[in-house]
């Protein structure tokens, strides 16, 4: 019975472990620069991982749906040459307002298609998701063919400088979707976003709407590219179409660190937001250490290999057992 | 809150296949109709018509006189119309709180999902079957942990969680022990008091005798009769499902009688074999003897197959023909001439996409050289699917174009290919057409005479009479009693599989 609770405990709680591996790597980089936790070295970290928090919160949704996005960070990259070529140094607030929320429009509209062709048409997401990359590289490339463009001053100052009562702006972002998730958790929509990721054709039977429940989960994770767009955008003040490619395998290991399982169904948002945080500390390390940074790649790359060979590991060394 | 549903003339293609051509069935507030027929007969399409997962392509559909057209489960739903899957519509991972409600949830203030109510209405939902459960069944056990019987009830409750009007049971009994059929059978007559019209889909006769107020009869798509259940009997209905081909008196055997096995080469001896489930089993098996193991479902006698077949480890000593043997992988063990032919086919008996040819020959391609021997393949497959009697279109024809029988036919064949010396069956005639478990038990028969030694778990009472030479009875991880001979008859092997449970129950 107490291990029934425990397990009941943890499956609710799949971030717990995670939990863990952040208090880790905080360590870690503590050893490196002991000025981690002062008000600046924290907002300046903070700033650098919202973006990949943003893309990972939306990637998890897929995930969790029993789905996979690959063309998040290509959407991100469309926002980011849409902004640094329609705002220039001399927007007004109002144009800044108006492209913020075209941005997010578009972002919404690129899931959307991703969702019309895994939910209605039924493509695989992962092949999906991956084609449909390509042709949202190709779009930014098409906006923004070289490296430049720029935002007003004061946006970039903004997203710098601002920390209300003293704590990092990301903070305020993640606290607003964890209350968002935990609210949604308690939704039908909620359970529905479970029962499709766990068992489709038996949700289906229990009159979920499915294809509904599919087609949305894009659509929130073009919305946190979006989101995600302009954060990069504020926080690099220029353009680059290739500016979101590293951020889809970033957002897929900060899914599988998290304990969201990529068979879907297992796990939640808080999960894959601190393991986004911990793979940005990752980088920080790996800096500090003057090692060259294609070794995050490498570590990202491993990590998914690992979560995807543990538990068939796990198996085999108990078929051995006897 | 009355309720009537008539279907007339329903069609249903499936691409060029056709699983209904002419379906019919009626059924009103207060009745159980049973609605019989062997495998591939349109059993499954015509309720999943009725609840909309499927959509009909000719026919009409009354729900209280209104013609309806159901486009997917909620519409039905709506109306009132709730199923009891045979592959049940639950979500592993959620649990059984979770599982009962979806879709729904009670809700509170901001249209959020109320814990606490769905707890408190599943604990009373799970009072219906108290007492049945192996322990207490929480609300917030996650639905993979359960073994299938319980599995099968948190189906039966989410079916009536939404107090429906008509009621679908499709094969609900068939991973149930009798203490819970027996209280299914208890709630359908509470059901029936309160005016609910209820659809039995069912292999077994008894229970449909038992419960049925009316029955349907479907071959090939085609309702072919119907009527009050009492005027008529097992073997009218039995006719009316295989039709023109000769109604087979179903279990019987020539048992081998005088000549005692200890005369014949000892195969299979096994001594204190323990799993997680099993707590010590022995036993010994000759050549030509059809040892059955039978018991309620779960007490392990699933486990004790693979042991055997050296998919599950073990502790304790098996041996083979007087040398002992430990497998690790089934590989080994069907090296040794042991074959499996396991209880859940679609998912450890078959490649479904793939050709019945490629079935057959999976375990064997190794005899067919390099390159393979296709031509030679080929003819010996042919002459096996003869043998059993396996109705297809051809060798190449995939194995989802096949009926549950002829399936399970495509399972044996690709081990019988193998000439196993040993043969483990576990429950191979679960969900199969009358027809085609009499060949069935013929080949069984057949394959003792010619010194096959089989072990054979079935959830079927009869069968076990019928067939085995002596019975295993399991109960809880050990051999509760062994039967034979005088003492295998149906109130032994019952009192048996019951167990101690059963004088806890006096």
């Amino acid at each position: 019975m107490n291990q029934l609770r425990w397990s009941a405990f943890t499956a609710k709680r799949p971030y717990l472990f995670v939990l863990l591996l952040l208090i880790v790597t905080v360590a870690v980089n503590f050893v490196f620069q002991p000025g981690l936790f002062e008000r600046n070295t924290l907002n300046s970290n903070m700033r650098v991982f919202l973006p990949a928090i943003l893309v990972a919160a939306g990637q998890a949704v897929v995930v969790l749906a029993g789905g996979i996005d690959i063309s998040v960070g290509s959407i991100v990259s469309i926002v980011n040459t849409i902004l640094v070529t329609q705002l220039g140094t001399n927007a007004s607030p109002e144009q800044t307002t108006l492209w913020m929320a075209i941005v997010l429009g578009v972002g919404m509209l690129a899931g959307a298609v991703n969702g019309f062709f895994i939910a209605y048409l039924r493509l695989q997401p992962i092949i999906t998701t991956y084609a449909t990359s390509f042709l949202y590289a190709g779009i930014a490339l098409y906006i923004l063919p070289n490296p430049g463009g720029a935002i007003p001053a004061t946006l970039s100052s903004f997203y710098r400088d601002t920390t209300p009562i003293g704590l990092p702006l990301a903070f305020f972002v993640i606290a607003v979707i964890l209350v968002g998730w935990y609210v949604l958790q308690q939704t039908r929509y909620g359970r529905y976003l479970y029962a499709v990721g766990g068992q489709p054709e038996a949700a289906y039977a229990t009159a979920v709407p499915v294809s509904r429940v599919l087609f949305s989960t894009y659509v929130i994770s073009g919305l946190m590219s979006g989101l995600a767009g302009i954060a990069i955008t504020l926080l690099l003040s220029s353009g680059n179409a290739g500016n979101g490619d590293a951020l889809t395998l970033t957002s897929i290991t900060a899914v599988v660190v998290g304990g969201t399982a990529l068979r879907g169904g297992i796990g939640g948002v808080a999960g894959p937001i601190i393991g986004a945080i911990i793979l940005g500390l990752m980088k920080n390390v790996i800096s500090f250490a003057n090692v060259d940074l294609w070794w995050q790649t490498f570590v990202n790359a491993a990590i998914i290999v690992l979560a995807l060979a543990a538990p068939g590991v796990i198996d085999l060394f108990r078929r051995r057992r006897l | 809150m009355t309720v009537s549903l008539v279907a007339r003339n329903l069609v249903k293609h499936y691409g060029g296949v056709i699983a209904l051509s002419d379906a019919n069935l009626e059924v009103q507030s207060g009745q159980v109709v049973a609605l019989v027929g062997a495998n591939g007969s349109g059993k499954s399409t015509l309720s999943k018509i009725i609840n909309g997962v499927v959509v009909l392509d000719g026919g009409q559909l009354l729900l209280d006189g209104h013609a309806v057209r159901f486009s997917s489960p909620q519409a039905a739903k709506r109306l009132g119309i709730s199923t009891v899957f045979q592959e049940l519509s639950l979500i592993p991972q959620m649990t059984v709180a979770e599982n009962i409600w979806l879709t729904r949830e009670p809700l509170r203030v901001g249209s959020l999902v109320d814990a606490k109510s769905i707890r408190k209405q599943t604990k009373e939902l799970l009072t219906l079957f108290e007492g049945t459960f192996k322990s207490t069944l929480h609300p917030d056990a996650a639905v993979a942990s359960l073994p299938p019987d319980e599995k099968q009830i948190i189906e039966i409750l989410k079916a009536i969680s939404f107090d429906p009007r008509l009621i679908i049971l499709d094969e609900a009994t068939a991973s149930l022990d009798n203490r819970q059929v027996e209280r299914l059978f208890q709630l359908v007559n509470q059901w029936k008091q309160s005016h609910k019209a209820i659809i039995f889909v069912s292999h077994r006769m008894e229970e449909i005798f038992r419960i049925a107020d009316n029955y349907s009869v479907l071959r090939n798509g085609v309702t072919v009769g119907a009527g009050a259940i009492k005027d008529v009997n097992d073997r009218d209905l039995v006719e009316l499902m295989v039709g023109t081909e000769a109604a087979v008196n179903v279990v019987q055997r020539k048992r081998q009688g005088a000549q005692k096995s200890t005369d014949r080469h000892l195969r299979l001896e096994v001594t204190d074999l323990q799993t997680d489930v099993l707590k010590g089993i022995g036993f010994q098996l000759h050549d030509g003897e059809l040892l059955g193991i039978g018991g309620l479902k779960g007490q392990g006698q699933r486990d004790l197959l693979l042991a055997l077949f050296g998919d599950l480890p073990y502790t304790g000593s098996v041996s083979l023909s007087g040398e002992t043997v430990r497998f690790k992988h089934p590989h080994q063990a069907i090296e040794k001439g042991i074959a499996l032919v396991p209880g859940e086919r679609a998912r450890e008996g078959l490649l479904f996409i793939r050709s019945i040819l490629e079935n057959l020959f999976a375990p064997s391609w190794r005899e067919y050289g390099f390159p393979l021997r296709v031509g030679r393949a080929r003819s010996d497959g042919l002459k096996m699917t003869t043998r059993l009697n396996l109705k297809m279109a051809g060798l190449d024809e995939p194995v989802s174009s096949l009926s549950g029988g002829n399936a399970q036919k495509v399972v044996i064949g690709k081990w019988l290919l193998r000439k196993p010396k040993l043969l483990l069956l576990d429950d191979p005639t679960k969900g199969v057409d009358v027809g085609t478990k009499a060949e069935f038990y013929k080949l069984l028969a057949q394959l003792c005479e010619q010194g096959t030694a089989i072990l054979f778990y079935s959830s079927d009472d009869e069968e076990l009479i019928g067939l085995c030479d002596c019975v295993l009875v399991l109960h809880d991880g050990i051999i509760r009693s062994t039967l034979s001979g005088e003492t295998l008859n149906k109130s032994n092997l019952i009192a048996a599989s019951l167990g101690a449970s059963n004088e806890e129950a006096r």
